[in-house]
């Protein structure tokens, strides 16, 4: 039997050119086409689909709104399997999307909807439950699980990282503890115990200060959860 | 003023008829033909002598970069945009010929006749 797909693009050229290929696939069903979110959650509604095929980026932000929609209809109509289509390898985007639970849930790069034995696949994978990654999000995903699994931060507690936070906004001790509402002694049982952590025990403690901001600061990316000056 | 003769090319039928429907959308566009691989956008570019060719990159045979660069090196070669689903700040046209790159997702009336603008 067909898969019944609903289709949400804001772009005429790829709605209706992927719209035509669906409608010559007799795998797909193509019962309803949608411009955005709106849309594309009356359409499901109306339609119960198998399975939703969406746009990441759609109006009226242009963000996360396909997202945000695969994650509102998987949780509303949990018959309705949900294929999302982004332009780029977006790690973070695919990361949210997963974060609860796979089952359900694909995410496609839009430069293979033209290959119409994988767009079908993937529509059929996630319209029985299961789920499709594209290959190149998944290579990214797992980059990006052995980079958190072999942080140096990963040994410090919540509180540790919100002191080394503090030293790479450039704060004094006095004026972490004052941000964070801690004594100085506190503070101070906080760094020695960072430094033990990134084996910074032999520096001297200006040294020690700066690799350990180094670190966070490579490990975070550069901003990571640094507080604003003044903030 | 005379309409700009736009040639599509595109291995994919429904994407064919999409773009034809924007260029027929576009004020002051029209379609002139449509072509199906590479080397058929050659034989129709020479017989057809379009304004403008809107180019698939990806085709069976010569791709549609390799296309641009056949069509665009002919005396009065049309002018060529080359489309696809990359995005724009993702693609290189240089050196094909291309007078620019379109995202498919990005293809309507207003691109291109801003592209047009640009590039004519």
């Amino acid at each position: 039997m067909a898969v019944r797909v609903v289709f949400a693009d804001d772009s005429f050229l790829v709605r209706e050119g992927v719209a035509g290929l669906l409608t010559e696939t007799p795998e797909v069903e193509l019962v309803a086409t949608a411009t955005n979110p709106v849309e594309l959650h009356a359409a499901v509604e109306a339609h119960r689909p198998d399975a939703v095929l969406t746009d990441i980026r759609m109006p009226p932000t242009f963000t996360t709104e396909g997202i945000d929609a695969a994650k509102r209809i998987r949780a509303e109509f949990p018959e309705t399997g949900v294929l999302v289509l982004s332009q780029y390898i977006e790690e973070q985007y695919a990361f949210d999307l997963l974060s609860e639970g796979v089952a359900g849930l694909g995410y496609l790069l839009k430069e293979r909807v033209s290959q119409v034995d994988e767009l079908v696949g993937a529509l059929e994978a996630v319209a029985r439950g299961g789920s499709s990654l594209d290959p190149k999000v998944v290579e990214g995903l797992m980059a990006r699980k052995t980079s958190q699994e072999s942080s140096p931060l990963l040994g410090l507690t919540e509180r540790e990282l919100e002191v080394l936070a503090e030293l790479a906004a450039g704060r004094s001790n006095a004026a972490t503890a004052s941000a964070l509402f801690m004594s100085d002694r506190a503070v101070e049982k906080h760094i020695s115990s960072v430094f033990q952590k990134l084996d910074l025990t032999q520096e001297s403690d200006v040294n020690r200060r700066v690799m350990a901001v180094l670190v966070f600061l490579e490990a975070t990316g550069g901003a990571g959860n640094r507080p604003q000056p003044g903030g | 003023m005379t309409d700009v003769r736009v040639l599509i090319v595109d291995d994919q039928e429904p994407f064919r008829l999409a773009m034809a429907a924007v260029v027929e959308e576009t004020a002051g566009f029209v379609v002139v033909g449509m072509a199906t691989t590479g080397e058929e956008s050659l034989t129709a570019a020479a017989a057809l002598l379009p304004d403008l060719v809107l180019m698939d990159v990806n085709l069976p045979g010569i791709d549609g970069v390799e296309a641009t660069r056949r069509l665009t090196s002919a005396a009065d070669a049309p002018v060529v945009f080359l489309l696809s689903t990359y995005d724009e700040d993702e693609f290189d046209a240089a050196g094909s010929g291309a007078a620019a790159y379109v995202a498919k997702a990005a293809l309507g009336p207003d691109r291109l006749s801003e592209a047009w603008s640009t590039a004519s």
